[in-house]
């Protein structure tokens, strides 16, 4: 009987008295999971069991270069260590956004790591891997269709010429997909760029929840432990009753209290009363957060609003050069004073010795409010005793950027301005070579979304055994 | 007996920032009671226009959206870059809450 069945014939149903436990063992899988508190989370026998394994916090450079960002020994232990739980508990183990971003490299990487497991381990398990790519020649006649629009004023309107830049572009899937995977009984569904809340909310939906509930409960506990005091990244466990749900973190060290659980709600949404999700909007304005001790929260009242328009929210990433920087320093009073005056001459200094490269080339002074990225964030900042500089460039090619910090490097290192005292050198140098290649750089080109009238099309499931 | 203060690094229990996707800014102020929030959220030290002017952009792109069940006021703005392209100075977004830790009520 395969895990997926035995679930469908022993798991609560709402109403029922015990609840379903929907068990978070992580939020960044591949971060390294706490130990003892996803062992706590399994002696609870959860009826399921998630992780979440991607984000865009990173920036575009893993979905562009189809990398992980985290480490393939930690990934891999912390693989093992759910595989080895969903078995020991016989649940099924639902993974999304397979190795940071989801795309088939991520998810072949992740899926390479789950087969070294089975073979290393002696396991025989059955996958349900859904892709998450999207196919650009179908986006590109949702472009011209108009039924594509940007999320933000950052970035611009969709165009044809973006989509062939990306070097990948996904989308996030949400609970459809999920369920036509629960519906091959695999032992693991293996995921591809998904929505955080699809993970864990498909289950419950599977077994005839209310979805308003179940996605405000899915919403809260893939972050496991952080919406906790202190937040950490400790299993948390989620006991869904229909109308309402517990939430309790498996670190006794963590407490989930109304005000920590409704903060949470703030956390990287842009609007803390309403989640977007492919198939519908989930309402949090009328959640109530009641607590049941020091360290358990019950909430009830979310609500869903069905989508009358399936949307897909897309991610693409798109290589735009290779970077260089140079390291330095200054702890001359003259120099930092004079510091625009001299990153701008030092500027035209490299201009002209290398009039014909195109190059992309940044000063920033750590210190003096490189960090701002706005213009008020660097006012009132106090006169800085010593400043840090980051000399960064873009280019097309990786020793034309070596080649233009360099030159810069080298230029400012000498620079001459009135009322300059150490001829010696402007700069401070930590090591040798100061310049560093630092590989291609990414942008994302695509964050919008798209109408979509048929999510099952995007989101193909495929079952591999290994 | 001098005067409550109406500095805000005093009256909130976090004051943070980060990214909420590549696109967007949010500011997350919280405070510890019903009674703290109620003094934030009429003060016009943290309307749109003040928070404009603090971080030097047009008000068209802030937002302020108090939420009371967790005592605390968001505030999201448009990122002049997205985060991670070339000329981003936080791609997490984690460090530009500095503005408001001088803000007074």
């Amino acid at each position: 009987m395969s895990v997926i069945a035995r679930m469908l014939d022993t798991a609560p149903r709402p109403g029922g008295a015990a609840g379903l436990r929907v068990l978070s063992a992580s939020g960044q899988l591949g971060n390294g999971i706490p130990e003892p508190a996803l062992r706590a989370g399994l002696a609870r026998a959860p009826h399921v069991i998630g992780c979440d394994m991607g984000s865009v916090d990173p920036g575009p450079a893993y979905l562009g270069a189809g990398r992980m960002a985290t480490s393939e020994a930690v990934t891999l232990r912390d693989l093992r260590l759910v595989i080895h739980g969903a078995r020991q508990c016989r649940v099924p183990l639902l993974i999304g956004s397979a190795g940071t971003a989801g795309a088939a490299p991520h998810v072949a990487q992740v899926l390479d790591l789950v087969r070294r497991i089975a073979r290393e381990d002696g396991l025989s398990l059955t996958l349900a891997v859904i892709h998450a790519d999207i196919d650009a020649a179908w986006l590109k006649g949702m472009v011209a269709a108009q039924r594509v629009r940007a999320i933000g004023a950052a970035i611009p309107p969709l165009t044809a010429e973006e989509i062939d830049a990306s070097a990948h572009i996904v989308g996030q899937m949400g609970t459809e997909a999920f369920l036509r995977a629960l519906a091959l009984e695999p032992d693991i569904i293996l995921a591809g760029r998904a929505c955080d809340t699809a993970i864990f909310a498909a289950v419950p939906l599977l077994l005839g929840y209310p979805a308003g509930p179940a996605t405000h409960m899915a919403k809260i506990i893939e972050c496991t432990s952080l919406c906790c005091l202190p937040g950490g990244r400790d299993a948390m466990l989620g006991t869904l009753h229909g109308d309402s749900f517990e939430l309790e973190s498996m670190n006794p060290a963590r407490a989930a209290t109304p005000v920590s659980v409704a903060a949470h709600s703030l956390y990287e949404q842009a609007d803390p009363l309403a989640v977007q999700e492919p198939e519908g909007t989930l309402h949090v304005a009328s959640a109530r957060f009641e607590a049941i001790d020091a360290r358990r929260v019950r909430v009830s009242g979310a609500t869903w609003e069905a989508a009358r328009q399936p949307t897909i929210k897309l991610e693409g990433a798109a290589p735009c050069g290779e970077r260089a920087v140079a390291l330095a320093a200054t702890a001359d009073p003259a120099v930092i004073a004079n510091r625009d005056l001299i990153t701008e001459g030092v500027a035209r200094a490299v201009r002209e010795i290398l009039p014909d490269a195109a190059f992309d080339l940044r000063f920033r002074a750590y210190g003096a409010g490189a960090t701002g990225l706005y213009p008020g964030a660097a006012t009132a900042l106090p006169e800085p005793g010593e400043v840090f500089f980051l000399i960064e460039c873009v280019a097309a090619a990786a020793d034309i950027a070596k080649a233009v910090v360099g030159v810069a490097k080298q230029s400012m290192l000498h620079f001459g301005f009135p009322g300059r005292l150490s001829t010696g050198g402007n700069l401070a140098f930590p090591f040798t070579p100061p310049e560093i290649g630092a590989g291609p750089a990414y942008r994302f080109s695509v964050y919008h979304v798209t109408e979509c009238d048929d999510l099952e099309a995007h989101f193909p499931v495929e079952l591999v055994t290994v | 007996m001098s005067a409550p203060s109406r500095r805000l690094v005093d009256l909130a229990q976090v004051i943070r920032s980060k990214n909420a996707g590549p696109l967007h800014l949010t500011l997350d102020i919280m405070f510890p009671d019903a009674a703290t929030y109620g003094i934030a959220v009429q003060s016009p030290a943290l309307s749109r226009a003040a928070i404009a002017a603090l971080y030097a952009v047009d008000p068209a792109t802030v937002e302020v959206i108090p939420f009371a069940a967790a005592n605390a006021i968001k505030v999201v703005m448009d990122r002049p870059v997205i985060a991670g392209s070339p000329g981003d100075t936080d791609v997490y977004g984690a460090q530009q809450h500095r503005p408001l830790l001088g803000v007074v009520l």
